[in-house]
């Protein structure tokens, strides 16, 4: 029974932005796997990222605190973050921790490529 | 304790999972309460609220409660009623939760400071269910008790 691990995440590149591409759930489980991408883009010289998130019908505290993990880095680095494809709930969850504040939340990723690069 | 927990709940209504305490499982109560709230009329949104707050719930009562001992059970009970939805997530209380956890408001600033970038469950439950009650279970566990309003 798979009740664990339902994450499938890659890296792209598209218009100077580095997408991580995050399909499935996001709990803990994930941890590795979007640190290890996040360090992937970042070794390579990234300034913007994008987490795309795709049919996450499930992302939890534990996943919260994972991308906490990320934003606490990329300020660190001096990158710039954003987020997509979030569903209207996790995009309030987002809004309600405080992680909109500091990964701008698009829509999709065509809006984020275009937003991200302006500010 | 409140007058209604003394009055037995009609059994067709009340719907009883136990669930093994291993982190995944939390899944299978999401998915049974966002059934029985569709069923029930509660909106997409609320459905949604109603899913992370049980997944919180059911996590502290697995990670916490019971330590990741798969022998040990986590009990949910869904009680469908006309104005809202019961549930209670129960563990066998290995570890009780800690002081001032019920009642804490974590901020994104103070996370950044911290290695463990977690403690948001508790809070996200208090923020989504319209009550939120947490005691000690009659097994002498852990128990969260939470409401969800029809409008």
């Amino acid at each position: 029974m798979m009740l664990e691990d339902e994450l499938t995440v890659s890296t792209r590149e598209r218009d100077g932005v580095a997408i991580i591409d995050l399909v499935g759930d996001v709990t803990t489980f994930a941890e590795e796997k979007i640190n290890a991408a996040y360090r992937e883009v970042t070794n390579n010289g990234a300034r913007f990222v994008l987490l795309n998130f795709r049919q996450n019908d499930y992302i939890n505290s534990a996943g919260i605190a994972i991308l906490i993990g990320i934003v606490t880095e990329v300020n660190r680095n001096n990158q710039k973050l954003a987020v997509s494809g979030l569903s209207q709930h996790f995009q309030k969850i987002f809004r309600m921790v405080g992680l909109a504040q500091y990964a701008e939340i698009y829509q999709n990723e065509d809006e984020a490529l275009v937003g991200l690069q302006k500010g | 304790m409140s007058d209604e927990t003394s009055q037995p709940e009609r059994p067709e209504k009340v719907i009883e999972l136990r669930l093994p305490s291993k982190l995944g499982y939390e899944r299978v109560a999401m998915d049974t309460a966002s059934s029985l709230a569709r069923r029930m009329g509660f909106s997409n949104d609320r459905v949604d609220s109603l899913k992370t707050a049980i997944s919180e719930a059911v996590t502290n009562a697995i990670e916490h409660g019971n330590q990741q001992d798969a022998a040990m059970k986590v009990v949910v009970l869904l009680t469908a009623r006309k104005d809202g939805l019961v549930v209670s997530v129960a563990d066998q209380g290995c570890k009780p939760l800690a002081q001032g956890s019920t009642t804490s408001s974590p901020t994104i600033e103070e996370a950044f400071e911290r290695d463990d970038k977690g403690g948001w469950g508790i809070w996200l439950i208090r923020e989504l269910m319209d009550e939120v009650e947490f005691s000690t279970a009659p097994s002498g566990g852990n128990q969260v008790r939470m409401v969800i309003h029809l409008e």
